[in-house]
């Protein structure tokens, strides 16, 4: 894996964390200590996306920091790195 | 409304076509059990859903099904990426190739196109819930 894929990784990996606990937050809405959980994910995370986005470009379009639209720039997530 | 994120919820990376399975596949695309029925039948139940913990809920899976829309669709993108025409031959791919060629077709593994006869919506919660509880079972 490149540095860009295990830095995804692992931001997908706190991110379904914390998706998962959102979801039974959804039946459970009132669970105090899932939803501290679920922040505590959301937080780990965090510093990972800003990471990624300054080295690799942005993941949502709210990351408007470069001085061109970057955001059409491959590799797409259905393509791996020699695609592009 | 719905906001992009660049990423799949799980990285698809394959180094080996196979077109055969990739017909197969498919079915988890646009097949009567797949991503993208999954997805319209609960983003489209959870209108008339009487709780917000239904509301909730279905909003997000139906969201969830959709990344898992996109996963497929890399999967069977990556398995038929580059095919010569003797492999698109003898891998038995020629007729989802006539058709689309290496598109990504949303299409049942028996070649029948997406279709939303295969999911129900009836504005009644427990008769919506249980269609969800038949159709989370079809594979």
């Amino acid at each position: 894996m490149t540095e860009r894929e295990i830095l995804l990784k692992k931001i997908s990996t706190y991110q379904f964390a914390a998706f998962d606990l959102q979801l039974f937050l959804d039946t459970h809405p009132y669970d105090r200590k899932t939803l501290e959980k679920m922040k505590e994910y959301k937080a780990l995370a965090q510093p990972l996306v800003a990471e990624y986005e300054e080295k690799f470009g942005p993941l949502t379009k709210s990351m408007t920091s470069s001085n061109h639209w970057h955001w059409i720039m491959g590799p797409w997530p259905w393509e791996n790195e020699e695609d592009c | 409304m719905f906001v992009y994120e660049k990423k799949l919820q799980y990285p698809v990376n394959i180094k080996q076509t196979n077109p055969k399975l990739a017909k197969i596949i498919i079915t988890q695309y646009g097949g009567p059990d797949g991503e993208l029925g999954a997805s319209l039948r609960y983003l489209s139940q959870r209108f008339t859903m009487p709780l917000p913990e239904l509301k909730g809920t279905l909003t997000d899976i139906g969201t969830e099904e959709l990344g898992h829309l996109e996963m497929i669709g890399a999967i069977v993108y990556q398995l038929t990426r580059g095919l010569s025409e003797k492999e698109i031959k003898e891998s038995g791919f020629e007729d989802y190739f006539v058709d689309h060629t290496t598109g990504i077709y949303p299409q049942g593994a028996s070649g029948t196109p997406f279709t939303a006869a295969a999911l129900q919506v009836k504005g009644d919660a427990i008769t919506d819930l249980h269609e969800n509880m038949a159709a989370e079972q079809g594979l």
